[in-house]
């Protein structure tokens, strides 16, 4: 019984530590990716759009790290070679992405992602190969999610299947000045008919991708200036736990 | 003659690319309903038109392309007097004060609509913007663009001339 505890407690060091490496490992294997550590007891993972990773976001992910908040950033059109456009975010591996999420899960931080856009695809898929417990770890904030088969003029949008999101928890973050922003109620049906805890939010006055617009209003300027707090301040109110 | 050939080549791209707005030809489909109101309150629904060629284009005043192709629509509208042909913008899901804004500083002489709560969007099943739709006399959509376009040339001119040939014939 003795002898049972103790290989009980050296399989569990070895487990950790194995746990450890193999978060290592995951991470070194991803490429194009930038961390941006912080002692904080959160991490947030940053999918960028199809567009690519634009410098605003990396000035944002430098003011989460400086107030606690560990941030990896993903730009996977690059990580991949893939061309700027959105139908490449379907061609992202899910695999390697749910070996991202393991990893986070394995720095024992409470975990969130955000994905801009058509990210929302891999990210979603890679979350519905986690187990349940895996899922309802991870808190997902969606920013303007494109998760269209087909949205034709005139026709009812065609949602992709994403797979079992049940016990995700997914909050839409869907600026006011958008084509989308009429059909958010129907995106948000889709995500909960796939089991997904779904809620949204609209932010006023800006459009998709505020932060990196060739003539951006002032609003917007002063937006990306502060989108660390925006993504805080969701985290906060959004209640995901 | 080196540069003659280089500038008929160029020439030829450039023709290309301003021919190809991408109209998609439609089967003569009935229209979703349209409710909507003009910027003095004043409900508006297609029967408002019917027995023109409507060209009905959905906008937004945050939209970078619908703004740039709305100059060629006034030219477009001017160009048309006294032909039976209508434009109708019709602005989704922005409240009148937005719209005001921008007819502040672009002069528009045709109708101005307004679609605040995004319902029309919904029932036309607009996923981005602009979209036009080219409507026939009788009400029924006969092309549809996503995406901006010169509407006072090319490709453009051509589709509203031949539907307005088209419903010359018809009326005869």
């Amino acid at each position: 019984m003795v002898a049972c505890k103790v290989t009980g407690k050296r399989m569990r060091v070895w487990g950790f530590l194995l746990l450890g490496l193999w978060a290592a490992v995951a991470r070194a294997g991803m490429p194009d990716y930038q961390a941006f550590p912080a002692a904080g007891e959160r991490l947030l993972l940053w999918m960028a759009s199809e567009r690519g990773r634009t410098a605003p976001e990396l000035d944002a992910a430098e003011r989460l790290a400086a107030q606690g908040v560990e941030v990896w950033s993903l730009d996977s059109v690059s990580a991949y070679f893939l061309p700027q456009l959105p139908s490449s975010m379907d061609a992202v591996p899910v695999p390697d992405l749910a070996d991202w999420l393991r990893a986070a899960h394995a720095s024992g931080k409470r975990v969130a992602v955000v994905a801009v856009a058509r990210a929302a695809v891999p990210l979603l898929r890679a979350a519905a190969t986690l187990d349940a417990a895996g899922r309802q770890r991870l808190c997902v904030m969606l920013l303007y999610p494109n998760l269209y088969t087909v949205a034709e003029p005139l026709a009812e949008p065609a949602y992709l299947d994403l797979g079992d999101l049940g016990g995700l928890q997914v909050r839409v973050l869907q600026p006011r000045r958008s084509a989308a922003t009429p059909w958010l109620a129907g995106l948000l049906d889709h995500l909960t008919q796939q089991g997904a805890t779904a809620s949204g939010t609209i932010l006023e006055n800006l459009r998709e991708g505020w932060w990196a617009r060739e003539t951006p209003t002032d609003f917007e300027l002063a937006e990306s200036r502060r989108m660390e707090g925006l993504l805080l301040r969701e985290l906060d109110t959004w209640g995901c736990k | 003659m080196k540069r003659v050939l280089m500038g008929l080549v160029v020439g030829l791209l450039l023709s290309a690319g301003a021919q190809a707005a991408g109209f998609e030809a439609r089967a003569a489909t009935p229209a979703p309903a349209l409710r909507a109101t003009d910027l003095k309150g004043v409900p508006k629904t297609l029967a408002d038109y019917r027995g023109k060629v409507v060209l009905l284009n959905f906008w937004a005043s945050w939209c970078p392309p619908c703004l740039r192709e709305m100059p060629s629509l006034e030219r477009l509208r001017a160009k048309m007097a006294g032909r039976p042909l209508e434009i109708v913008a019709l602005d989704s899901a922005e409240t009148a004060e937005e719209v005001n804004a921008y007819l502040a500083k672009m002069q528009l002489g045709f109708p101005i609509l307004l679609d605040p709560d995004g319902s029309n969007t919904k029932r036309w099943k607009v996923f981005a913007l602009p979209t036009t739709f080219l409507l026939d006399p009788e009400g029924r959509v006969r092309h549809v663009l996503t995406g901006p376009t010169e509407w006072d040339e090319g490709e453009a001119l051509d589709v509203i001339e031949v539907m307005l040939g088209e419903a010359r014939i018809s009326t005869r």
